[in-house]
């Protein structure tokens, strides 16, 4: 019942800033696949660069469309607007409350991707999308969701949220699989960036475009991720003594 | 009943609440006074759960009172003094937030919005965001939002700060039939007056320590209901007698500059904190 209220909160934040939602989805990855993918048109693997990067893109999407939906809004609800008191002061079960977040967040960071696929649907490049690839989307958009949770839950202040982008999501934005494989990178810091869950969606994502099955390991990695992050955010709003 | 055991709260190095206990009965209408920083928010917000006490415990009904307690928070409504509310949300929004928090059945929600909202005259206001509202909109709103969902038990942290002296008297006219009603109102306020005049009893606080707790009458009585007002060289000194007679035969012999009057809440506070309130 309280996960239904966050995301009828959620929806009313959508339908609302449906224009700005949209448009703030689309600017990024259009453009680095205008500049990366038909700009400079170059090949991967002796195939258009434009098919690697796609998938990259697309997971890049869910990564900042689940993150931005959640960091800048709760840490402004928690910090500015105070709104969050109502909630912890409510009868609606806290653990509700953050698992209607995370399924709201997800959900936000699944249509950025899904802008992204739509908007790459004319391109011809035999890439496969299916039901798998909307449920990696998902599971990643999940992630970023909790993550974005716990830093919300962390912010000193409401500016916060653009410094998290800043030092998290932008990094992994072009270290993770999205842009060049990570197989490229030297020995040591490769091992690192693979394990971060934005470098294990694309892995998969990518798989299935190209018509092969993603590894159990990718599944295991972000689930790891979501099983941390989704207890910090729970013991944060139960137990941070000065939320 | 709501019971605060030893209740205690730090930030850092600094108690803002130590080790403060009463009991709150049900349908009491009870204040809790001081000055600037003397931890009334801070109580206020841990028995709304917002802060976790460092010590001692807030029991609603026998039960603790914390985070996961759903069925006792279920009791409990809170007016801050700050406005929290989604400042991009229409008024009809912030209602329905609430009552889905609340579980409440969404027609039930439509028709009280609708009762609220015309009873503090916000109605053609409805669809107009938080953002966009005056000070005292947000102030009627957040009472409606507190409203809604008929809460035994009513929280309210400064609800006349900024208000002007009409609508300050249209909500104590409101508290008042709330709590004719049977609502429990624990209320914090800097404005003595206001307490005075509406609460059973209260507690008055000062640099986080509880330091005094009755009537208003009965705190009064106990200083002196009578209070002789003299201006001398060291600036204005109260004299507080028991009887009449004695206050009077003490400005008798008192010079130009003194008045006897009414002793009020406020001189009790002053004489109890050691300091004016503002």
């Amino acid at each position: 019942m309280g996960i239904v209220t966050v995301l009828w909160e959620k929806w009313t934040e959508f339908r609302r800033d449906f224009y700005k939602i949209t448009v703030a989805a689309m600017i990024s990855p259009l453009m680095y696949l205008i500049i990366f993918g038909m700009g400079i048109q170059t090949t991967s693997h002796g195939e258009p660069y434009l098919h690697f990067l796609i998938p990259g893109i697309v997971a890049m999407a869910t990564m900042t469309g689940s993150f931005s939906a959640i960091a800048q809004n709760m840490s402004v609800q928690r910090l500015y607007e105070k709104a969050l008191d109502q909630v912890m002061v409510s009868p609606t079960p806290l653990w509700q409350f953050i698992l209607g977040q995370i399924i709201g967040g997800s959900l936000r960071g699944l249509y950025a991707g899904g802008i992204i696929l739509l908007l790459t649907s004319p391109i011809r490049t035999d890439l496969t999308f299916n039901g798998l690839s909307v449920i990696i989307m998902f599971l990643n958009g999940m992630v970023f969701s909790t993550i974005a949770l716990v830093l919300s839950f962390l912010a000193k202040s409401y500016t916060d949220a653009p410094r998290f982008t800043s030092y998290i999501i932008m990094p992994m934005s072009f270290l993770c699989n999205t842009f060049f494989a990570t197989d490229q990178m030297p020995a040591g810091f490769r091992q690192v960036v693979s394990a971060l869950p934005l470098s294990q969606t694309s892995s998969m994502i990518r798989a299935i475009a190209n018509g092969e099955a993603p590894g159990i390991a990718g599944f295991v990695i972000l689930g790891a991720y979501l099983a941390v992050f989704g207890l910090l955010s729970v013991w944060f709003i139960y137990k941070k003594k000065n939320l | 009943m709501i019971e605060l055991r030893n209740l205690t709260k730090k930030f850092d190095d600094f108690t803002a609440v130590d080790n403060v206990s009463f009991q709150v009965k049900t349908g009491e209408f009870f204040g809790l006074l001081g000055p600037n920083g003397a931890g009334k928010t801070t109580t206020i917000s841990m028995i709304s759960t917002v802060l976790l006490p460092t010590a001692g415990e807030i029991l609603v009904d026998g039960k603790i009172l914390d985070r996961k307690a759903s069925k006792e928070k279920r009791k409990l409504s809170v007016i801050t003094q700050e406005y929290s509310m989604r400042q991009d949300m229409n008024m009809d929004e912030v209602m329905e937030y609430q009552g889905r928090l609340y579980f409440l059945p969404l027609k039930e929600i439509r028709r009280k919005t609708e009762e609220l909202l015309d009873f503090v005259g916000l109605t053609e206001f409805r669809k107009r965001t938080v953002r966009r509202l005056s000070g005292g909109m947000k102030r009627k709103l957040m009472v409606c939002r507190a409203l809604l969902i008929e809460p035994e038990i009513l929280l309210l942290d400064e609800p006349t700060a900024g208000m002007d002296a009409i609508s300050r008297r249209q909500m104590w006219n409101l508290l008042r039939q709330l709590h004719e009603r049977g609502m429990t109102i624990i209320l914090t306020t800097h404005y003595i007056e206001e307490a005075q005049n509406l609460c059973n009893r209260v507690a008055m606080m000062n640099k986080g320590k509880l330091v005094k707790l009755d009537s208003p009458d009965a705190l009064i009585q106990e200083l002196g209901a009578f209070t002789v007002d003299e201006t001398g060289e060291e600036g204005l000194v109260s004299r507080y007698f028991h009887e009449r007679e004695e206050a009077i035969q003490y400005l008798s012999t008192a010079g130009n500059q003194a008045a006897l009057r009414a002793t009020t809440l406020e001189d009790v506070f002053v004489e109890v904190a050691g300091r004016k309130l503002t």
